[in-house]
C-alpha cells in the first residue's frame, strides 16, 4: 500500500483516505442502484410476479434482469432534461444534488469493518477515524438535512401537487426525528459516548449483549422512524399517485428524477448501516471474538444488506398510513415510547446495572 | 331501518401493530420463498412470445375454411354467413363447378371467391354457427396481426390453409377436382 501511495506521490494517510472514499461512495453509490433491481425483482416475488426480466446485455445474457437496470440508466441520460417555464431554476436544478449528498455522506462515520495495523500505522475502516468529535451525531445531523432536497424538490417545481407531498414529506421526517434522536440517546447513555466505534465495542461479540436484546423498545421506534425518515411505504408521503401524482418529484425526469430516486436508496443504505451499527453489533461477528478484517467487512455487509432487504420487504407487506394517523403514531405513540425507553434505562443506570 | 354494525374487537395483540405486521411479513415471505425457488416457466405468468397459452376447446380465433379429404372445398357458397356476419366482414362469389352435379353426389356449387375482412371481423362465431355445412371453423389460432391493411384480407386460400401447418396438412392453391361423392342421393 505505501509503495502504491508513493508511486501517486502520496502520504499513504492521504493514499487510505482517497482509496476510501472512492470505495465507500461507489459502494454506497452501486449497492444504491442494485436495490432499486432487488426491489422490483423482489416485490415481484412477494407478489408471484416475475419482474424484469427481458433487457438483455448485448442482446444475450438478461443476467437475472440486472441488465435492465443499466438499460435503464442509459435511459435516463439520454432523456431531454426538461425544465418548467415557471419553476424557480436554480433550486430546481440544486434539489436533486441536496437530497442525494446528505444520503450519501451520512454514511462517513460509520465504521464498516474492524480496524487494523500496518507498518506501524493504524487504519480505520471508517471514512472519519474515530474520535473525531462528532460521532454519532454526525448521520442525525446530515439526516436532517435530507429534509431540504425534499422540499427544495416540491417547492422549486413551482406544481401544487409537488408542494403537498413535500410538505407532508418534511412534516414526517421532522416529527419523527424527535423520537429516533431520543432512541439513539439512549444508546449514548448506556455506552457512555456516541462515537460509532464505542457503540460497537460496547456491544460485544455475543449477540445477547447487543442493543436489540438490551433495549428491543428502543430498536422498534428507531425502525419505524428509520421509515418515515427515508420517506418509504408504510411512511411515503411525498408521494402517492392516487393524491398528489407523483409528490415531490412529479416535474422531475431525466437524469435529475435518477437522482432523486437514487438519494431514496442511498438513504436507505445509511439507515441500514446505522440500524447495523446502533443495535446489531455493527462490524461485530457473532461468536467470534477476534475476527479478521475480511470477515468483520463481510459480516457488516450482511447485516447492512439484510435491513436494507427487510425495508423492501416491509414496503409491499404494509399498507400506507393516512397522513392524520403518520402524526398520530409520531407524536402520540413514538414520541412517548422512546421518552420511556430513556427514562427506564436512566433508572436502570442508576440502579447500577 | 337502521342496521347494527358490529364492532370488530381487537385483542390486545393486534392492537400492538406489531403482531399484525409481523404475521403479514411471514405471509409475503412465504411467497417470496416460493417463488425463489420456483423456476419462472412454473409460475402464475405466461411470458408471451417464449410461452404461448393453451386456448381451451371452444375459443374463437382465427377461421378455417375445411376440406374434405381430397381437398376439395366443403364450402357450398350458401352465402348464411354473409348473411349471419354482424360486423359485414365476408364476402363470398359464387360459381358452379365441372359436369358433376348432384344427382351423382356432388354440390354444384362452391365459392369463386371467399374473402374475410379481418380488420372488421368480431369473432363472434356467427358465421361458424350459420353455417349448414361446417365449413367454417373458428379455431384457436389468436395472433392475427400484421404491418398493413392489405394483409388483413384473408382470401379463399389463405382462409383454406391458416391451420394447414398446425394440422399437418398440406397447402392448397387450387380447387381440386372431386372424385369421390360426398353423398348418396335417392333418385
Amino acid at each position: 500500500m505505501d509503495k502504491l501511495a508513493s508511486l501517486l506521490h502520496m502520504t499513504p494517510a492521504i493514499f487510505w483516505m482517497v482509496a476510501k472514499v472512492i470505495i465507500v461512495f461507489l459502494g454506497v453509490f452501486t449497492l444504491a442502484s442494485v436495490w432499486t433491481w432487488v426491489e422490483r425483482r423482489g416485490s415481484a416475488m412477494i407478489q408471484d410476479r416475475i419482474g424484469p426480466n427481458r433487457a438483455k446485455l448485448f442482446g444475450r445474457w438478461p443476467i437475472l434482469g440486472l441488465s435492465q437496470l443499466l438499460a435503464d440508466g442509459i435511459k435516463f441520460f439520454f432523456k431531454e432534461d426538461l425544465v418548467p417555464t415557471e419553476a424557480n431554476k436554480g433550486l430546481f436544478w440544486l434539489a436533486p444534488f441536496l437530497a442525494f449528498v446528505p444520503a450519501l455522506i451520512g454514511f462517513a462515520v460509520i465504521p464498516f469493518g474492524k480496524s487494523f495495523v500496518s507498518g506501524g500505522q493504524t487504519y480505520h475502516l471508517s471514512l472519519l477515524d474515530p474520535g473525531n468529535g462528532m460521532g454519532l451525531l454526525y448521520p442525525l445531523a446530515i439526516g436532517g438535512m435530507a429534509v431540504y432536497g425534499v422540499l427544495l424538490a416540491a417547492w422549486s417545481s413551482n406544481n401544487k401537487w409537488s408542494i403537498l407531498g413535500g410538505m407532508r414529506a418534511s412534516a414526517a421526517m421532522v416529527s419523527y426525528e424527535i423520537g429516533m434522536s431520543l432512541a439513539v440517546v439512549t444508546i449514548f447513555m448506556t455506552t457512555g459516548g456516541y462515537d460509532p466505534a464505542e457503540v460497537i465495542k460496547a456491544q460485544g461479540h455475543l449477540p445477547w449483549a447487543w442493543n436489540i436484546i438490551r433495549q428491543p423498545l428502543g430498536f422498534l421506534v428507531f425502525f419505524t422512524c428509520m421509515f418515515a425518515e427515508t420517506n418509504r411505504l408504510p411512511f411515503d408521503f411525498a408521494e402517492g399517485e392516487s393524491e398528489i401524482v407523483a409528490g415531490f418529484n412529479t416535474e422531475y425526469g431525466s437524469m435529475k428524477f435518477s437522482l432523486l430516486a437514487l438519494a431514496e436508496y442511498s438513504h436507505l443504505m445509511t439507515a441500514s448501516a446505522l440500524i447495523a451499527t446502533l443495535y446489531f453489533g455493527g462490524w461485530q461477528v457473532p461468536f467470534v471474538e477476534n475476527p479478521t478484517v475480511l470477515l468483520s467487512v463481510a459480516a457488516f455487509l450482511g447485516k447492512m444488506l439484510f435491513f436494507a432487504w427487510v425495508f423492501v420487504w416491509i414496503r409491499w407487506t404494509l399498507p400506507r398510513f393516512r397522513y392524520d394517523q403518520l402524526m398520530h403514531l409520531g407524536w402520540k405513540v413514538m414520541l412517548p415510547l422512546s421518552m420511556a425507553n430513556l427514562v427506564f434505562h436512566a433508572w436502570r443506570m442508576s440502579q447500577g446495572h | 331501518m337502521g342496521v347494527v354494525v358490529k364492532r370488530v374487537e381487537l385483542s390486545w395483540l393486534d392492537r400492538t401493530y406489531v403482531w399484525p405486521v409481523l404475521k403479514g411479513m411471514s405471509i409475503t415471505f412465504g411467497h417470496f420463498i416460493r417463488n425463489l425457488f420456483t423456476s419462472t416457466a412454473k409460475r402464475y405468468t405466461v411470458q408471451y412470445p417464449d410461452m404461448k397459452r393453451e386456448m381451451p376447446p371452444g375459443y374463437r380465433g382465427l377461421h378455417e375454411l375445411k376440406r374434405f379429404e381430397d381437398g376439395a372445398i366443403k364450402c357450398v357458397a350458401c352465402f348464411m354467413c354473409q348473411e349471419a356476419c354482424p360486423a359485414r366482414c365476408i364476402s363470398i362469389e359464387a360459381e358452379e363447378f365441372s359436369e358433376l352435379n348432384i344427382t351423382q353426389g356432388f354440390e354444384e356449387k362452391r365459392p369463386a371467391k371467399f374473402s374475410i375482412d379481418m380488420l372488421r371481423c368480431i369473432y363472434c362465431g356467427m358465421c361458424e354457427e350459420a353455417c349448414p355445412k361446417d365449413a367454417i371453423w373458428l379455431r384457436n389460432d389468436y395472433e392475427v396481426a400484421s404491418y398493413d391493411r392489405l394483409s388483413m384480407q384473408y382470401g379463399k386460400w389463405d382462409l383454406m390453409n391458416t391451420y394447414a401447418k398446425a394440422d399437418g396438412k398440406e397447402s392448397l392453391s387450387q380447387d381440386p377436382s372431386p372424385s369421390v361423392p360426398r353423398r348418396t342421393i335417392a333418385m
